[in-house]
């Protein structure tokens, strides 16, 4: 099957009930999605399918074919980050990073949908993303910030999206 | 000629233990509080955010090696028992299986108490074989084709369990720890409470809680010519590296371990886990690279926790406030295993009391072994004293603030020492200054609303002085760049970022031109484990040694190029200027001019201050609403204020502090282990069924140090600061509801229904 991670197409040869996590960190060896409870409760493993959020652990492969995948590998460069990531970097909204990934795609989704929410809106639409070092606090002052960047520059967040699928 | 190794004492979770010491090359003056530094105290951005937010930090899950094989255990389906017998072959005539280990394969090792895949049962979720595929379903598969029969025997979940008559014995020699009971007292109890003219008595109950750390416990173990390299996911990379070689028999020098990035520890990762011992176990049988992950309902269940306590305790005082005598007994259950953290160790140490007495009884229960988590033994010993506490001021109707500072102590009165610093005073006046602690006391209450809004505070202490042994070393390459050379770990805590400032202070270098370099043993000098909060005051001071040195040998290099003396230059922005003058080079020139001659410090930590106490401390505020109706508690806001010496790195330290409050927030009102009481078998190993806090979790949080170097404690003035912040979070919500509904609360989480029957009581 053809499926387009981050603007590349693979040709993948998953079984049936193979979950899109498992063919994104084994097979395309894309680790910065990450497995943490394999169940949907905890967010780690967000990532967008043609731009909405979805959990890579309870998305089958087949069900991803000739769609968009993205994951935190093709959000930005190391030399031209997405907003968000600057951002987190910026607010300090991270300790162990392992959440991060997830953070910061579930952040794309939600102001994707709503470019400007209020703190509640970003309360609302990430508290499924668990962050254990309890780095909540600056997660939302690192969205609202983006978002307010984006507003101020209403291009940079979609010609990022359109140079890097 | 003086001594060169001496010895010294450290503190390392609530342990005092004495450490050998060679004492450093220099001993540089500290510090001063007031002294003009241009790097250490910014907010320099974190060092391996870069990493984090674009999904490159490769944690120890994500190394692959070629031709890796994934392993995939079977676990006990009983708490106690026997296997009666366990059938591999269905498993190894499965395609793509490569090989499976049991009992007798594995090295002779206990882990608290229980042997690698040892074949009696004694914990639900025990692992019983392991087994090695191409990929981690295969593997997964095959463990569950595994043909296994186990006798179950009547089980102990928990203390009170563990305590009846007819208890089934967890252990052989019994179901108490021999150190059972810990008694430690100074003056005398019973005439304090003699003295006393107002007693109270309280049981406290804390919970089992879970680390429920992102990364679960794993490692990647490469077994070659003789020699295994293991990627793990530890807070130890020295104590991971001799677990291993002890237990496989090797020389230090052919067992490699490497933790680059960790997905938190939160202290349950301090040795070679289950995880490595399996992976090199079978990467040594098969001749491959293995990967061993825990699964989430392994992690839940078998890779530590923070034990249960019951806590009974009595205090007594004079009208005026005046401490006559505390008394703690405690119960802890341990689990199968593991060491002696127990929450009389604060009793001891947050106010003057001339006579106090802690007895702790250690019990085993047929569950996964307790590990240290974040301040072990004082996050549970805080809940029971500062609830007590506050019960008191209200016997006494007294302001429970004013009662903490009426009982102050300057001194560590077990030891009959003082501390190296001491501002809990401070903490105390900033933190009830931003709380608005007499206005919101003062605020009219309205006793018949459906809400019903409290406060309340507690204090805190830690140790987190650190100590020796510790060593660094400090390149700089020809290019003018800078490498910090040390074998900690950064769990996430900002080790990285915070030890490159260290360097760029003492050399005078930019910090963007310095790298740290953490987590390898074949590669670098010998740090302790990240534990304790002491890998700033260990490391640091070794970092700040090595990084002089290599400074002067810059200078003296630069001396000549510049037609000055050594001492006659100085540093700044990588940049090195001879004093009242324009001359001028950078590193970067002066490097170039050396070619290939590598500019190399050393360094190590120095003792720790004789006959002297080195903790950090604190004071915690918190606003509460309560709906009598459902028993629903919300937390508005909690203030902060901590004293741990010098902060090197505001915006880091910052985030520590948050960090640590939030698990604060999820110990008092949402997280508990559950068992089944009558198989002991857990009921809630999943990310949903136990409840960590969430983004809508989250109050409005103001924490803050009052920051005043302690440079008595070690020449960088700092002090630790990962585990304090979470001691005094449940205690202060407590306070505070208990303030709301009028009526004591003794037992954490706070659910609605244990907060509803706290009311009703009091109806």
């Amino acid at each position: 099957m053809r499926l387009i991670v981050n603007g590349a197409e693979h040709d993948i040869a998953a079984p049936d009930h193979e979950p899109l996590l498992a063919t994104l960190r084994d097979r395309l060896a894309l680790t910065g999605t990450k497995l943490v409870c394999g169940r949907g409760e905890c967010g780690a493993c967000t990532v967008l399918l043609d731009g909405t959020s979805v959990y890579a652990c309870l998305t089958l492969t087949a069900a991803c074919a000739n769609r968009e995948v993205t994951t935190i590998e093709g959000l930005g460069r190391d030399d031209a980050l997405h907003p968000l990531q600057a951002a987190f970097i910026e607010h300090d909204a991270l300790q162990c990073g392992f959440c991060t990934p997830g953070q910061i795609l579930a952040a794309v989704a939600l102001l994707r949908e709503n470019p400007s929410p209020t703190e509640g809106e970003v309360v609302r639409g990430m508290s499924g993303n668990l962050c254990r070092c309890g780095a909540y606090p600056k997660i939302v002052r690192a969205v609202i910030a983006a978002a307010g960047a984006a507003a101020d520059a209403p291009a940079s967040l979609d010609a990022d999206r359109s140079a890097h699928g | 000629m003086a001594k060169r190794f001496v010895t010294t004492k450290v503190e390392i979770e609530g342990r005092e233990e004495t450490k050998t010491v060679e004492l450093p090359s220099r001993n540089p003056a500290p510090w001063q509080d007031d002294a003009e530094l241009h790097v250490v105290g910014q907010r320099v951005p974190r060092a391996d955010a870069l990493e984090k937010v674009t999904g490159q930090a490769r944690y120890t899950a994500d190394v692959q090696l070629p031709g890796m094989l994934h392993a995939a255990l079977r676990r006990a389906p009983v708490a106690r028992g026997r296997v009666t017998s366990l059938d591999l072959a269905p498993a190894l005539a499965m395609p793509g299986v490569r090989g499976a280990i049991v009992m007798d394969d594995a090295p002779d090792v206990k882990l608290d108490g229980v042997r690698l895949f040892d074949r009696t049962i004694h914990y639900a979720n025990q692992p019983l074989a392991a087994v090695c595929a191409d990929s981690l379903e295969i593997a997964t598969r095959a463990a569950q084709a595994i043909v296994l029969t186990v006798e179950a025997e009547a089980a102990v979940a928990d203390a009170e369990q563990a305590l009846a008559p007819d208890a089934p014995r967890v252990r052989s020699s019994g179901n108490l720890h021999r150190a059972s009971p810990r008694i430690i007292a100074r003056g005398d109890v019973d005439a304090g409470f003699r003295d006393a003219e107002v007693t109270i008595e309280r049981e406290y109950r804390t919970p089992v809680a879970l680390h429920t750390a992102l990364e679960p416990h794993g490692a990647v173990a490469d077994w070659s010519a003789g020699r295994v390299t293991v990627w793990e996911s530890t807070q130890g990379i020295f104590n991971t590296r001799a677990d291993l070689a002890d237990a496989f028999g090797l020389p230090l020098t052919s067992v490699r371990v490497i933790k680059n990035y960790m997905g938190g520890g939160f202290g349950a990762k301090n040795g070679a886990s289950f995880a490595a011992y399996t992976a090199v176990a079978l990467s040594r049988k098969l001749g491959r690279p293995v990967r061993c992950i825990f699964d989430r309902e392994g992690e839940q269940t078998d890779a530590g926790n923070r034990p249960a306590t019951i806590q009974h305790v009595r205090i007594g005082a004079k009208r005026d406030g005046t401490l006559t005598a505390i008394s703690v007994d405690a119960t802890i259950a341990l689990g199968i295993g593991g060491w002696l953290g127990g929450p009389g160790r604060i009793y001891h140490e947050l106010y003057r009391c001339a006579n106090v007495r802690s007895a702790e009884t250690f019990v085993f229960t047929n569950t996964g072994a307790m590990a240290s988590f974040r301040a072990p033994g004082h996050v549970e010993g805080a809940f029971g004293l500062e609830c007590a506490m506050d019960a008191l001021a209200r016997e006494l109707g007294m302001d429970p603030l004013e009662l903490r500072r009426r009982n102050y102590v300057d001194r560590d009165q077990d030891k009959n020492r003082p501390y190296s610093a001491k501002h809990l005073d401070e903490c105390y006046r900033a933190g009830a200054e931003r709380f608005g602690w007499d206005a919101t006391r003062r605020r009219r209450r309205d006793e018949t609303s459906r809400i019903r809004r409290g406060v309340g505070m507690a204090s805190l202490t830690w140790g987190g002085g650190g100590g020796p042994p510790a060593y660094a070393t400090v390149r700089i390459n020809p290019d003018g760049t800078i490498e910090v050379l040390t074998g900690a770990q950064d769990l996430g805590t900002g080790a990285r970022t915070v030890m490159a400032q260290i360097a760029a202070e003492a050399l005078g270098a930019k910090v963007e031109d310095v790298r740290t370099v953490l987590g390898d043993t074949e590669r670098l000098p010998f740090a302790s484990n990240s534990w304790g909060s002491i890998t700033t005051a260990s490391v640091g001071p070794a970092v700040r040694v090595a990084a002089e040195e290599a400074r002067d040998s810059l200078f003296e290099a630069a001396a000549g190029m510049l037609g000055a003396n050594a001492d006659d230059l100085e540093s700044r922005d990588s940049e090195i200027h001879v004093k009242q003058s324009d001359r001028c080079l950078r590193f970067d020139e002066v490097c170039e001019k050396l070619g290939d001659v590598m500019i190399i410090g050393q360094g190590s930590r120095g003792p720790n201050p004789e006959r002297t106490a080195l903790s950090a401390f604190g004071a915690q505020f918190a606003e509460v609403e309560v709906d009598v109706e459902t028993g629903q508690v919300r937390v508005l806001r909690i203030v902060a204020a901590h004293d741990s010496g010098r902060i090197i790195n505001p915006t880091l330290a910052e985030s520590q502090l948050e960090g640590g409050i939030i698990q604060g927030v999820g110990y008092a009102l949402y997280e508990a282990r559950v068992l089944d009481r009558a198989s002991a078998l857990p009921l809630n190993p999943t990310m949903h069924d136990y409840k960590v806090p969430t983004l809508a979790d989250v109050p409005e949080i103001d924490a803050f140090f009052v920051g005043i170097a302690d440079v008595v404690a070690n020449h960088t003035g700092a002090k630790g600061l990962a585990e304090p912040p979470i001691i005094g979070v449940a205690p202060a919500i407590a306070n505070a509801v208990a303030d709301a509904i009028g009526a004591d609360v003794t037992e954490i989480p706070l659910t609605p229904w244990r907060v509803l029957a706290s009311v009703q009581r009091e109806r």
